[in-house]
């Protein structure tokens, strides 16, 4: 077994961390650098940059460059045409479709993109583990942070992201209850605590309470698009206008930039195009200089905002900002944080005299701003003793090792963000799991047909909290197949929902009268199906430097998968009680034990096991599969007897 | 939502899936290997988080017990176990959390309360779920229809140009008899609900039934209460906005949703 790792997965920066004699800690570069920014760029000669030189990439070559991908993790395109807007790359999707980015020629998925950052963090982490001197250094694991806030498909799009990268995602969790879980380490005392975490993209507000090492999530509220990059939109907005007042043909230059915008029409014409290098360049450089000033008023009261003179602005810029400038302009976005704050008070029953702690998280509660705002709204000062840049991925990393070591002194128990429902008739939403309920967590649901010998039923799953479908978040649409004809409104179908502990869910259906299980196939609305993520992760492999091994063995699964998913349907078989009849003495047992052992074998990583098993499988299950042949061949054979009749 | 209609088999003993031993039904781990077990078909949150089936509950115990069990069954905890136990954590872990948020909150609690003790919920839809309508409990009869008759009227005079302040005023004054009519039944819910722990242990099963049938009939008032409460409420949000609604959206006190999805053609 290969290392587990902790991995903050941000908007702007990404870390790794790792528990080291039961202490977590934040896995650095040589030059003790934690951060590993979200950015990839591909380059015209075919290499591909992450990370820092990436970052220096998007002033160089900013139609190369991919940032902020996060944003666009479970969404679609029809979601992201005000931020798209602003891009540099191009943006493409059918609505109701994934997106895909298109950048130098090529086109990924956001996960995609995102596996480039998490590759870059095994690979960190790795090389870390290599420097110690230890001899198993592969990282195959991970714990992997989300915004509280995030709604199922976008969940499900970052544990794509963590397969395409290549690792086993043992959990995601919840960016502030990871906080506290780094926090609750050197604490360990008992109490109601507030998380403010503001990021780079997103902004969540949990409330848990700590007992007897148990933290439990009581509500959790939040803003998943509000965080730096909207602060730093703030400022280049701003520094549009004051670039005109100069005397500088902003109007024309935007308008040469906004050639693209998104129009979600047919599959072609939703590419969204890029605006000119250089206009792209100066752009980028104009972030840059806002974002210096907004670091600079953190812990200075005046700043110089510089622009080096460029084609564009062959002058240059220079201006003056003071805080107290800067604190009017964002004061509107960070007003934005106190309506889900007081929506999390208001689930979990409590007033802000209530809260004993309030801890700060994200690099964005550093602006003194954000902090007063905090400190007015709990009546307290805000606990900010490790850096919020580094707490979440400390988390993520505890969680991993309780998960793997089976520590049981602390228990995290999160909540699901967003209520889970159904449409029924009239387009209106039946909630059937409530926002804020504990996770794991599970609900059911009757359903009937509408007419006589109707043998299927269409339902289409959606989170949020309004009440018209149209309102909420689509997450999947699947049909109830193979239901018993019977007149309308005999059938009773029982549909379960299962949220898992990593918020994400699966749905399960029974007719009660027949106890026939349905079939239910599960199109994702904004997500990737399995086949999608494994051929991604596939080609991964193709692009990275080709892990041989590590494809053989997915292979070997992919393959072991396939007899066990066939044996499996065999002894399902609603007639299997009649083939039971002509196997062997001890033969269903057999098949029983080889079968789960090819499983176990599965979840573990010895190609040559899983082989060796998926042989003795396909061995064992031979009489089997001719049985029921036989049996089918006999049927379709009356079959054709009866209508020939 | 009508599981109530589908008759569940009642389980006395659990197999162990590990070792095949019997287990009490109350059980969480096989007396026998120690594996945690398959849930079942279980039903009583009472029993299952281990405090009496009483109304007037400890509140620390019952939390108490809730983080002992969440030690005990959580996912976190068997990502080295086999599938079968994984799954029956998950499972036990679902249904703990599910247990306890029921038992938390005063009203769900007795509505597991009257679901165990065999009273169908209280609010029940019509099986085939065409166009049930939950009727108007008799004793708020008289309320409810002069609320009616007044939300009517303030809606004219909404779409007529009224002076919103006024509106308002008359919302409120619409509203205090309803709210005098919710303390009324929260003191009785809370004054049934101690007769029934005190009774209960002793009571004859016609006894229980008729104390159970009481708190049915005053929940289900209150419910109804509630969503009067709400749809002055709503009345009020969208006075407050200054501009007619339109008549689109104007509410039925009686309406109620029917959980069924849009049929599909033959298959």
């Amino acid at each position: 077994m290969g290392k587990v790792v902790g991995i903050d997965l941000g908007t702007t920066n990404s870390l790794v961390a790792y528990v080291r004699d039961g202490v977590p800690v934040v896995i650095r570069d040589a030059a003790g650098d934690p951060l590993v920014p979200s950015v990839v760029s591909f380059a015209a000669d075919g290499q591909i940059f992450v990370g820092r030189e990436a970052q220096r990439r998007l002033l160089t070559e900013p139609s190369r460059t991919v940032y902020s991908v996060k944003r666009f993790m479970g969404r679609g395109i029809e979601d992201i045409a005000n931020d798209a807007s602003h891009l540099p790359f191009t943006v493409a999707g059918d609505p109701g479709g994934a997106i895909r980015i298109g950048v130098s020629g090529r086109e990924f998925t956001p996960p995609e993109i995102s596996a480039f950052v998490l590759r870059e963090l095994k690979r960190r982490a790795e090389e870390h583990f290599r420097d110690q001197g230890e001899f198993d250094f592969e990282v195959d694991r991970a714990v992997i942070t989300v915004p509280a806030y995030f709604n199922d498909a976008q969940r499900k799009a970052t544990r794509d992201a963590g397969k395409i990268a290549g690792l086993e995602v043992l959990r995601i969790i919840n960016e502030p209850t990871a906080a506290s879980l780094a926090y609750g380490l050197d604490k360990r005392n008992r109490g109601t605590v507030a998380v403010y975490d503001l990021g780079g993209g997103t902004f969540d507000i949990s409330i848990l309470r700590i007992e007897d090492g148990v933290f439990e999530v009581l509500s959790t509220n939040g803003d998943t698009r509000l965080g730096g990059d909207d602060i730093d939109d703030v400022l280049v907005q701003f520094m549009w206008r004051e670039l005109q007042r100069a005397g500088l043909d902003v109007q024309a230059l935007l308008a040469a930039m906004r050639e693209f915008r998104v129009t979600p029409k047919t599959t072609s014409a939703n590419v969204v195009q890029a605006a000119p290098e250089r206009l792209l360049s100066f752009s980028a450089s104009l972030t840059k200089a806002v974002i210096q000033a907004k670091w600079d008023l953190s812990d200075q009261d005046e700043t110089e905002i510089r622009i080096e003179a460029s084609e564009v602005l062959p002058a240059g810029y220079r201006r003056r900002m003071t805080r107290s400038e800067f604190e009017s302009l964002i004061h509107p976005l960070v007003d934005r944080t106190l309506e889900p704050v007081r929506q999390a008070l208001a689930d979990a029953s409590l007033l802000p005299k209530d809260i004993d702690e309030a801890v700060l998280v994200g690099g964005s509660t550093r602006i003194p701003l954000v902090r007063r705002q905090v400190e007015g709204l709990f009546g307290r000062r805000p606990h900010s003793d490790l850096n919020p840049d580094e707490v979440v991925a400390l988390g993520a990393a505890v969680q991993a090792d309780i998960l793997v070591s089976g520590r049981r002194e602390m228990l995290l128990l999160d909540v699901t963000p967003l209520s889970l429902g159904i449409e029924t008739m009239g387009g209106v939403v039946s909630k059937i799991i409530l926002r804020n309920s504990t996770i794991p967590a599970s609900g059911r649901e009757m359903f009937t047909t509408g007419v006589d010998n109707q043998t299927s039923v269409d339902v289409h799953v959606l989170q949020g909290e309004r009440e018209l479908a149209a309102d909420c978040r689509s997450l999947a649409r699947f049909k109830l197949r193979g239901i018993p004809p019977m007149p309308a409104g005999l059938p009773r179908i029982e549909v379960r929902f299962q949220i898992d502990a990593d918020g994400i869910l699966t749905v399960s259906a029974t007719e009660l009268r027949t106890g026939i299980e349905q079939q239910i196939e599960v199109k994702p609305s904004y997500g990737l199906t399995d086949q999608e993520v494994e051929r991604m992760l596939l080609e991964g492999f193709e692009h990275a430097e080709a892990d041989f091994d590590t494809r053989l063995l997915i292979e070997a699964r992919n393959e072991a998968d396939q007899v066990v998913t066939a044996t499996e349907k065999h002894l399902r078989r609603t007639d299997f009680g009649d083939i039971e009849q002509q196997l062997l003495p001890g033969e269903l047992q057999r098949i029983d034990e080889t079968l789960q052992a090819l499983k176990d074998a599965i979840s573990g990583s010895d190609r040559e096991l899983i082989q060796q098993r998926t042989h003795a499988l396909n061995h064992a299950t031979q009489h089997l599969a001719e049985v029921t042949m036989n049996r089918s061949i006999r049927e379709a054979l009356t079959g054709r007897n009866v209508k020939e009749m | 939502m009508t599981p109530n209609q589908i008759p569940v088999r009642s389980v006395s003993m659990l197999e162990c899936r590990n070792c095949g031993a019997g287990a009490p039904v109350d059980e969480h781990f096989c007396p026998s290997c120690s594996r945690i077990l398959a849930l079942g078909r279980h039903g009583d949150y009472f029993s299952f988080l281990g405090v009496p089936r009483r109304l007037n509950l400890d509140v620390q115990q019952l939390e108490r017990n809730f983080r002992e069990l969440s030690r005990k069954f959580h996912p976190d905890y068997y990502y080295n176990a086999t599938s079968q136990e994984r799954l029956a954590s998950l499972e036990r872990s679902s249904y703990l959390n599910d247990a306890y948020r029921a038992l938390k909150n005063p009203v769900t609690r007795i509505e597991h309360l009257l679901a165990i003790e065999g009273l169908p919920p209280a609010k029940a839809e019509h099986p085939s779920g065409s166009g049930a309508t939950a009727t108007v409990p008799p004793a708020l009869l008289e309320e409810v229809f002069a609320l009616n008759e007044e939300l009517d009227e303030i809606r004219d005079a909404r779409e007529s140009g009224a002076d919103p302040e006024r509106l308002r005023a008359r919302l409120d004054a619409a509203r205090a008899p309803i709210d005098r009519k919710r303390e009324q039944h929260e003191a009785q819910v809370a004054s049934l609900s101690t007769r029934w722990d005190e009774e209960s242990p002793a009571a004859t099963p016609d006894r229980r039934r008729a104390i159970l049938e009481e708190l049915r009939a005053v929940l289900l008032e209150r419910n109804y209460i509630n969503n009067l409460i709400a749809t002055i409420d709503r009345e009020v949000a969208s006075t407050g906005s200054g501009q007619a609604a339109g008549s689109g959206n104007a509410e039925r006190l009686d309406e109620s949703v029917v959980r069924r999805p849009t049929p599909d053609a033959h298959g």
